[in-house]
């Protein structure tokens, strides 16, 4: 019982969300083990960007548990920053910090939060810019690197921190088609290192190769929740079924 | 001295600050409205010309221009009450930042709007006066509110060239009276409930005008 | 009395020696107004009951004259028994009026930052302190570098203000030339100018900078 405790990256329970009278995560229970790689897809308004987003406080909830590396989380900052510290985030739209340099958006928490000095913060993040393929951009600003080229730097912002947990919000769905391929190689890169991580995304390929799981959301529930092959061969539920035919033409 | 006596005494000032704030606006709408339009049209050295003037009006600081209007006109014969040399200066100054709103509202106008114009077969005074005006007119209200609220606090100017407006008032009072802290706190409460009204209704024109954005908290 | 160009000419060297003064006003004055303007924009942003507080205060301040703020300090202070010389009450004052108006520029600095920027700051762990020093402040001075340039210009046209104190600026003398000569016109107008292309000066030179100085971090 212990370890499998000890073996869960995150558990979730019964959690439970209000927008004022919308109910937008209605009674969601999930288990991701360490080194797991759940793609959670759905469609738009389903909940999943605000399910992966309670993970690291950004969004609150009003009722359910949250156990992140055996850490129940409460409604306080002290463990807000302890989930923040443990989980990376990648959004949607990068969100890079467009007045720093791609080395300084990197270094940036591992100065301020991880208290390194200015030298090993930027061997570390010349690093991960090369574990994304991408350090010979660090010196340029966001504003002169590709939407493609950005959302790796991101990823390798979030890697900075060594994180636990990698939690993608729909990383590509900014991106045109032909940089899309070159996140997505970063991103089975690290699933093959063996990373834990929770991603939305609508990128079923991606999802096939990658995934150990695959979460399907629909109006604020999980309806579905099998693994790869046997979601996209034969999928249960009929709104799972509708989901993939519209993804599919 | 008691705060009603205080009040009365300020509130005997509030024509004076009224009627030039009027007065004012006298000056600034045309004015406004003129090189504003000017300035829009204007090409070449007409341009230069109407960019010089308002910024002459707009740039100056505006205390200084009123004392050398007071002081300077009768040097070259021209004898103004004190009365219209503050409005004029006031109003003209408050005119030249009009101006630039009204410039500015014309040039936020979609392009299209002139050529459908245009197409339709319209004069340029036509296109002018009954498609790009209204827009801008309606665009640049919020900011004219502004500035009308600028021209009510600026008119505090004209006690220092003896027109016996609240602040001048309030000055005359203290000297029958040391008690600077409820008079001089009741002064800038008259100034306030003459202005907010102004100002809240700029904001109403503001939500009418431009599409609600939502106030945003927190860091 | 006529107009007199030699004269005029004359008392240039005199209101220029106080153009030191004037500069160090409207320098200080800007950086007081910045510094207490930013703590109400971050409180204001707070919410809470000190967040509508504040919210009040900047209005109020907005609603009245710096003239009037001016002599509340001038007159109100040394009721309490705090003397501070005039020019400490000066810069004070136009801290305070500025302060409102520098506020809204921040707000829109600030609301004008994605929205992402606090969620991916968030994300890395960073505090709220740290958030408003490396993420927010940096993107809010690139947005605010022009307005707040124009509000420099209109604080150094504010400086002549304190020639009511008797504050020795640009403006107080001209004054001094004048009540020692008996001719207004001159010394004015001179100061004037001098104040008109000071303003356009700085205005062309801060256009400069930004050109110069934000041109790399735009797209």
């Amino acid at each position: 019982m212990h370890d499998t405790a000890h073996d869960l990256a995150v558990q979730i329970t019964a959690l439970q969300k209000w927008y004022g009278a919308f109910h937008v995560l209605k009674d969601i229970s999930l288990s991701v083990s360490r080194g797991a790689r759940i793609v959670i897809c759905g469609p738009s308004g389903s909940g999943k960007s605000t399910l992966i987003r309670c993970l690291n406080g950004l969004e609150n909830y009003q009722q359910g548990t949250v156990i992140l590396g055996g850490t129940r989380l409460g409604d306080n900052a002290r463990d807000t920053s302890l989930a923040r510290r443990q989980t990376g985030m990648v959004f949607q739209n990068f969100n890079l910090f467009p007045h720093l340099t791609v080395l300084s958006n990197c270094t940036l928490a591992l100065r301020r939060v991880g208290g390194m000095a200015r030298g090993e913060a930027e061997s570390l993040a010349l690093h991960h810019l090369e574990r994304v393929r991408i350090p010979e951009q660090a010196y340029k600003y966001p504003a002169q690197l590709s939407g493609g080229q950005q959302q790796r730097v991101a990823i390798a912002r979030a890697l900075c921190m060594n994180p636990r947990l990698m939690l993608f919000d729909e990383p590509t769905s900014a991106l045109d088609p032909e940089m899309i391929k070159e996140v997505l190689e970063v991103m089975t890169g690290l699933a093959h290192d063996g990373m834990t991580m929770i991603c939305v995304t609508h990128e079923m390929g991606f999802a096939r190769e990658v995934a150990d799981e695959v979460v399907f959301m629909d109006q604020g529930s999980i309806v579905e929740q099998a693994a790869p092959a046997t979601f996209f061969s034969t999928p249960n539920h009929p709104r799972a079924r509708s989901f993939l035919n519209t993804l599919l033409h | 001295m008691s705060i009603l006596d205080i009040w009365l005494g300020i509130l005997e000032g509030f024509r004076v600050t009224a009627g030039i704030t009027i007065y004012g606006l006298l000056f600034a709408i045309p004015f406004g409205l003129v090189f504003g339009v000017a300035q829009y049209l204007a090409t070449g050295f007409v341009r230069f010309v109407v960019t010089s003037v308002i910024e002459f009006w707009r740039s100056s600081a505006v205390i200084i221009l009123l004392f050398v209007f007071y002081y300077a006109l009768p040097v070259i014969g021209v004898t103004l009450s004190a009365m219209t040399v503050g409005a004029m200066v006031l109003g003209l100054n408050i005119g030249g930042y009009a101006s630039q709103a009204v410039r500015a509202g014309l040039q936020a106008l979609d392009r299209g709007q002139k050529e459908a114009g245009q197409a339709l077969g319209l004069s340029r005074p036509t296109i002018l006066l009954r498609i790009e005006l209204p827009q801008a007119l309606v665009a640049m209200s919020p900011t004219f509110i502004n500035h009308i609220i600028q021209l009510v606090k600026a008119t505090s100017l004209v006690s220092l060239i003896t027109l016996t407006d609240m602040t001048f008032r309030a000055k005359e009072i203290s000297q029958i009276a040391y008690e600077p802290v409820p008079i001089y706190l009741s002064l800038l409460m008259a100034y306030f409930v003459a202005c907010y009204p102004i100002a809240l209704f700029g904001r109403w024109v503001e939500r009418r005008v431009n599409p609600v954005r939502e106030a945003r908290n927190g860091i | 009395m006529e107009f007199d160009p030699s004269f005029a000419l004359s008392t240039v060297p005199t209101i220029l020696s106080a153009i030191g003064m004037t500069l160090l006003v409207a320098a200080c004055s800007c950086l007081g107004a910045a510094v207490i303007g930013f703590c109400l924009e971050i409180t204001r942003r707070s919410g809470g009951v000190q967040g509508l507080a504040v919210r009040f205060l900047i209005d109020f301040i907005r609603a009245t004259p710096v003239l009037v703020w001016l002599y509340c300090l001038y007159f109100i202070l040394p009721y309490y028994g705090i003397r501070l010389d005039a020019l400490t009450v000066g810069i004070a004052g136009l801290s305070i009026y500025f302060s409102g108006y520098l506020a809204e520029v921040f707000k829109a600095g600030i609301d004008a930052i994605a929205e992402g920027q606090q969620e991916a700051a968030k994300a890395l762990g960073l505090g709220r302190l740290d958030r408003i020093i490396f993420v927010i402040a940096p993107q809010m001075l690139r947005n605010i570098a022009a307005p707040m340039g124009n509000y420099f210009v209109s604080i150094l046209k504010a400086t002549p203000y304190l020639a009511v104190l008797a504050v020795p600026e640009m403006l107080g003398q001209a004054f001094d030339i004048a009540s020692e000569t008996y001719r207004y016109a001159e010394p004015l107008m001179v100061a004037g100018i001098i104040f008109l292309s000071l303003a356009l000066g700085i205005s062309q030179g801060i256009k400069w900078l930004e050109r110069r100085l934000l041109a790399p971090m735009s797209r």
